[in-house]
């Protein structure tokens, strides 16, 4: 065969001899056979210093890392602030991970330094200069991207489509395993570095000068290698574990010493840093999207585990693979999809046998898949048939969730949260989702749980989510008294709490500066009062916010604002004792929303007909206070109306429920009410049609109306009768809202008496079949499961 | 080869068997005339190392490797192979280059249809010479199964779910012990399946609801889906090489125009997935939109040209071929297929050249 350049260079580049000093170690990220040929690599080499790719800046929390009490998954989590706008115009934050799992090689390597004895460093650039070096949409400020372990080099591009191509295999990552993983177990150290370093010189070779500066390469190259040099002169054996595409960019700067001293910028310790994070398999599967290293990580952690355990390779894809298609079959049976013991072998047995076809030595997940596909799928393969299939991907790829041990480092919030979920006990150590239920009143534990979800929905972590319970900012389901929560960790979940890092030490305390940060920037009397709900919610006092709720009340000059916040207000008195919340400004700031309304009220008479629908919700709640907690009140309510009603030009909804508060506290006003009613019927056919928006603004503040001696149905009647259709199908859904207000019993008593206006019995006017309740509550389960199934739960 | 239309393909592709089986050096399962790699090679093609040098063997299966993979696998072992899928996938085919590559006989089938009875799949009679001579070996009428069993060679059942489902289920006992008993024969009557026998099946998605198969057969067999072509690149490969053997073996000496072929390819490759390639939305027909049938259109305009056209093939034949292919089952399809033509003669990338003339002669569809 013909020698080709990278051949030669990759021989050099793999001499591995007792006159080696510098050896370079490609790696690809959680490779098993990686971490396994770097052990053995190692030992022949015996190096004074291990030198990983990785961002610098991380270096103090190598000891956090190889602790025996981490568990992994886990990550170093990066973030910069770029205040000083070195990265772009935009000022922007950014944030990055770099995952380990126990089969990555550079978790190995550090592991095998602490093993030896011997120093270990990470010598890339500290992750703000590599933002700062990377051109726009390039290397790690791709939109999206979070995660520093990349190896998108070795799987995209022309040459391994080629490759699969030629070897007719289906993807990279199929060829990854079959020529590399399982192949590179029985090579030899040096056999297997001259394999990957002329792999990834072919990568390297086929990419331009162009793509390796904007994306940040070349000065990330240039720093590594000044870092190697520096080690050189201090350490007689020095090897260097990075990115196979890293290891002939940074060969040859040493061999020519082609290699400037780089200058870092001067950041601010508070706009950059590095926390160890629990990470979890989800996040570190390369098929999720992350671009971090292999697919199925939990897999290949498996494989490495039994590698390390046995110290043998062989055999453990053929066992790893076994177990997982054991476990695989058992989850379908449990999950009403039985496999038989005869599924099993005849799955494992085209497992072996496609090895063989394939030339493969032992089976790997590519074949388990085939495995299972050909024997457990009974019939067409489709989404629905396809389950073991998405079983096995689960299982594969894992689901548990990492821990640091050792809290030194960890930020004292992701430290709190957890405290928190261990006292609430909730399982934060897994990556699954999980539900909740908190009985808010009955169980003692219901209201710190309710209060802790809300705290971290507050902070926006993306932790839980409310499934069902009361929404007091909108009011909605107030009277629930259980919720239902979901709730995933996920790194995200840290990242955010991360990123809250400087608003406190606890959950609590960080939730309570974002609420006055946000009361100090709010001008609106509603947004204030919602955080003052989230406050209410999350049982934390606001300091001083009695002063700053009532300044943001009294310079809104909104009556709606003030008017929804009034509401929300009023939710908060009557609720404090219920929820046992301490705050007692409420009722003060009910009186302040109050005052400021009533003055505003007579000259919403004429308000445009889109906020008409809010301005009743609040003469209503007007009312309804008056009845109730405010009763000193009411006559200036009454005297507030009365001047509204006298307006030249009225909106007829809020006319027609100003008129029914009014008739509440004044009967005679009823007779107001239908002469009005009979004006908007004498009129033309537009004022006509203005009726049935009177008939909705009056029916939504005193139905009762309908019920007293007076012409309103009859009224109702004549305005519907008297239109055609077209005109009819206008004023159809304001006439739909003003009977909406009606109880079933209330609706029945109407039918009943329109009927008795044409002459006919209640009966039989009705129409349709009655269905039995039975089938109802029988549909009714039936959509709650398809719906439920549809949102991909199990139905 | 000559003077048939259509060999069977151990025929076919006689040259190819033979030097794929002097070359092969791979381990083959009892009675199979090549080895699961061969047959692989047979099927999607590659080239063989002889010691004249390289032979390159045709592809002759298009879609996904593995599926051929899986069930050259499947047939080496104890379970039949099922291949379902859309009217049209080329699952039959994929059976005969099996059977053709593994037994070196593709022709020993059962076809399943609705009158499909146990005698077809297991045994009958030849009644002259059990009047004459009783129940003996000599008057018995071995069926496919039972030649299958009895050479050691696969047994084809095409469309089984076109067949009842009792008479499916005569298939479980022989699947199951490997014997097929003929009371009748007495002490002779026990047959043993010999090594390398298996069943072949083949079942259409759309026949799902026909005769749905038992769940104990369903357990005897491994299935695997075969799907339609997804890149319309390939499609348009497929269609010109499976209309260059047709006309050749139809003596039709003119060239296929790849660009009609295109042509032909996208507008089944968007009807079948019921969007054009800029992303807007059509109807889907209710005909099967399969590659094969689109070969059939093709070979039908190519023979209008020949015949008619002067060596010319017209956008407007094939546009009129379309109708009839389309058209089959429900005439709303005709609806649809004029939808088709209106919407995608606003894209930009259907504008020019042949596209303009082909959607111009939409006034055919009526």
């Amino acid at each position: 065969m013909e020698r080709i350049p990278e051949f030669l260079e990759a021989a050099e580049l793999s001499e591995l001899n007792e006159n080696t000093r510098l050896l370079f170690f490609p790696i690809r990220h959680h490779s098993p056979v990686c971490s396994y040929q770097l052990k053995k690599t190692a030992e022949r080499f015996s190096p004074d210093i291990i030198l990983i790719e990785g961002p610098s800046d991380a270096n103090e929390l190598i000891p956090v890392l190889t602790a025996e009490d981490t568990v992994l998954p886990a990550a170093i989590y990066y973030f910069y602030k770029d205040k000083k706008k070195l990265v772009s115009e935009d000022a922007e934050d950014h944030r990055c991970y770099y995952p380990f799992v126990n089969s990555s090689p550079e978790l190995n390597a550090l592991k095998l330094a602490k093993e030896l004895g011997i120093k270990a460093r990470f010598i890339d650039l500290p992750y703000c200069e590599i933002l700062i070096n990377t051109a726009e949409t390039k290397g790690l400020r791709k939109s999206g991207k979070q995660n520093y372990a990349d190896d998108s080099r070795l799987t995209s591009g022309e040459l391994y489509r080629a490759l699969c191509e030629k070897t007719g295999i289906r993807t990279f990552e199929e060829f990854w395993e079959k020529h590399f993983e399982i192949s590179g177990l029985t090579l030899s150290p040096q056999e297997f570095l001259n394999v990957m370093h002329t792999y990834c010189l072919m990568i390297r070779n086929s990419t331009s000068d162009d793509e390796i500066k904007l994306d940040g390469t070349a000065a990330r190259e240039q720093f590594m290698a000044e870092q190697i040099l520096s080690a050189m002169k201090e350490h007689s054996k020095v090897m260097v574990v990075t990115g196979g595409f890293h290891s002939a960019g940074l060969f040859r700067l040493v061999k020519t010493g082609n290699v400037k001293p780089f200058r870092l910028h001067k950041i601010a310790d508070d706009c950059k840093g590095c926390y160890p994070a629990a990470y979890s398999y989800e996040a570190a599967d390369a098929l999720r999207g992350y671009a971090s290293g292999m697919p199925y990580p939990y897999f290949y952690d498996m494989i490495f585990e039994r590698i390390s355990a046995r110290h043998d390779p062989s055999g453990a894809y053929d066992e790893v693979t076994l177990d997982l298609l054991v476990r695989t079959a058992k989850e379908s049976s449990k999950q009403d999809l039985p496999v038989a013991i005869s599924d099993v072998t005849a799955a494992q047995t085209m497992m072996s046998g496609l090895a063989a076809l394939r030339n493969i030595r032992e089976s790997g997940i590519y074949e388990l898949t085939d495995g299972v596909t050909s024997s457990f799928i009974k019939g067409e393969k489709t989404i629905a048939s396809s389950l073991p299939l998405d079983i096995l991907a689960r299982l594969a790829r894992g689901d548990s969730i990492g821990h640091i041990g050792d809290k030194t480092h960890t930020p004292p919030l992701i430290s709190d949260f957890e405290h928190m979920c261990e006292v609430l006990r909730l399982k934060h150590l897994s990556s699954m989702r999980q539900n909740a239920e908190c009985a808010l009143f009955t169980s003692a534990k219901g209201l710190p749980l309710s209060r802790f979800f809300h705290m971290m929905s507050y902070l926006g972590t993306g932790f839980c989510t409310l499934v069902k319970g009361a929404d007091l900012r909108t009011g909605r389901d107030r009277n629930r008294v259980r919720e239902e929560w979901v709730y995933q960790r996920t790194p995200q979940v840290d990242a955010v709490l991360i990123d809250h890092i400087a608003d406190g030490f606890t959950v609590e305390e960080a939730c309570r500066t974002l609420a006055m940060r946000s009361l100090r920037n709010e001008r609106r009397c509603e947004r204030a009062a919602g955080t003052a709900v989230d406050c209410f919610m999350m049982n934390i006092p606001i300091e001083g916010g009695m002063e700053r709720l009532a300044d943001i009340t009294s310079s809104d000059g909104d009556f709606f604002s003030v008017g929804m916040g009034m509401q929300q207000f009023e939710t908060l008195y009557r609720l404090r004792k219920l929820y046992k919340y301490e705050d007692e400004s409420s009722f003060k700031l009910i009186e302040l929303c109050w005052s400021k309304l009533i003055a505003a009220l007579p000259t919403m008479a004429d308000v445009p007909n889109e906020q008409a629908d809010k301005c009743i919700t609040i003469m209503k709640r007007m009312g309804e206070l008056s009845d109730t907690i405010l009763p000193d009140r009411k006559e200036g309510l009454i005297s507030a109306l009365k001047l509204l009603i006298k307006e030249e030009n009225k909106q007829p909804a809020v006319y027609g429920a100003a008129l029914g508060l009014l008739s509440r506290f004044d009967i005679s006003y009823e007779k107001t009410a239908e002469l009005a009613m009979k004006g908007y019927l004498a009129g033309s056919l537009n004022i006509k049609k203005q009726g049935a928006d009177f008939l909705k603004g009056l029916f939504s503040s005193a139905r009762d109306i309908v019920f007293a001696e007076n012409d309103f149905l009859r009224m109702a009647d004549e305005l519907i009768t008297g239109m055609d259709k077209e005109d009819f199908l206008e004023v159809l859904p304001q006439l739909r809202l003003a009977f909406g207000y009606f109880t079933p019993q209330e609706i029945r008593r109407t039918a009943a008496a329109v009927a008795s206006i044409y002459g006919e019995s209640g009966h039989e006017v009705l129409y349709g079949t009655k269905i039995d309740e039975a089938v109802f509550e029988l549909g009714r389960k039936l959509d709650s499961e398809i719906l439920q199934i549809l949102e991909g739960g199990k139905g | 080869m000559e003077g048939y239309i259509k060999p069977p393909v151990e025929i076919r592709y006689a040259d190819e068997l033979k030097v794929l089986a002097e070359n092969d050096k791979g381990r083959r399962p009892e009675n199979w005339k090549l080895s699961p790699a061969a047959v692989r090679t047979f099927i999607i093609g590659g080239t063989v190392e002889t010691p004249e040098g390289e032979v390159k063997i045709s592809r002759k299966f298009y879609g996904n490797d593995a599926l051929v993979e899986r069930a050259v696998i499947t047939l080496a072992g104890s379970r039949g192979l099922m291949l379902v899928g859309e009217p049209g996938t080329a699952k039959t085919m994929l059976s005969e280059l099996l059977s053709a590559a593994c037994c070196g006989c593709s022709t020993n089938t059962v076809q399943g249809t609705a009158g499909t009875t146990e005698d077809m799949i297991k045994y009958s009679w030849n009644y002259a010479l059990l009047l004459s001579k009783g129940p003996c070996r000599e008057a018995l009428v071995p069926s496919p199964l039972l030649i299958g069993m009895e050479k050691g060679i696969f047994a084809r059942f095409e469309e089984i779910t076109r067949t009842p489902a009792e008479i499916q289920d005569s298939l479980i006992s022989v699947m199951s012990d490997q014997i097929l008993n003929i009371p009748e024969l007495g002490d002779e009557g026990l047959v043993l399946a010999r090594p390398g026998f298996n069943i072949i099946g083949t079942a259409n998605t759309r026949d799902k609801g026909v005769n749905e198969m038992s769940g104990a057969l369903k357990r005897r067999f491994n299935f695997e889906t075969v799907k339609p072509v997804g890149d319309v690149r390939l499609e348009k490969k497929i269609i010109i090489q499976e209309a260059e053997n047709m006309a050749a073996a139809g003596h039709i000496d003119m060239p296929v125009d790849a660009d009609i072929a295109e042509l032909l390819a996208v507008t089944y490759h968007e009807l079948r997935e019921g969007r054009t390639a800029e992303g807007t939305a059509v109807e889907k027909p209710n005909a099967v939109m399969s590659t094969a049938e689109a070969v059939s259109v093709y070979f039908q305009t190519l023979s209008h040209a020949w015949y008619y056209g002067g060596g010319r093939i017209e956008p407007a034949v094939l546009t009129q071929s379309l109708v009839g292919a389309v058209c089959k089952e429900n005439k709303d399809d005709l609806g649809k297929l004029r939808a088709y033509f209106n919407t995608v003669s606003k894209e930009e990338s259907k504008a020019g050249g042949l596209w303009k003339e082909y959607l111009n002669s939409s006034k055919l569809l009526n």
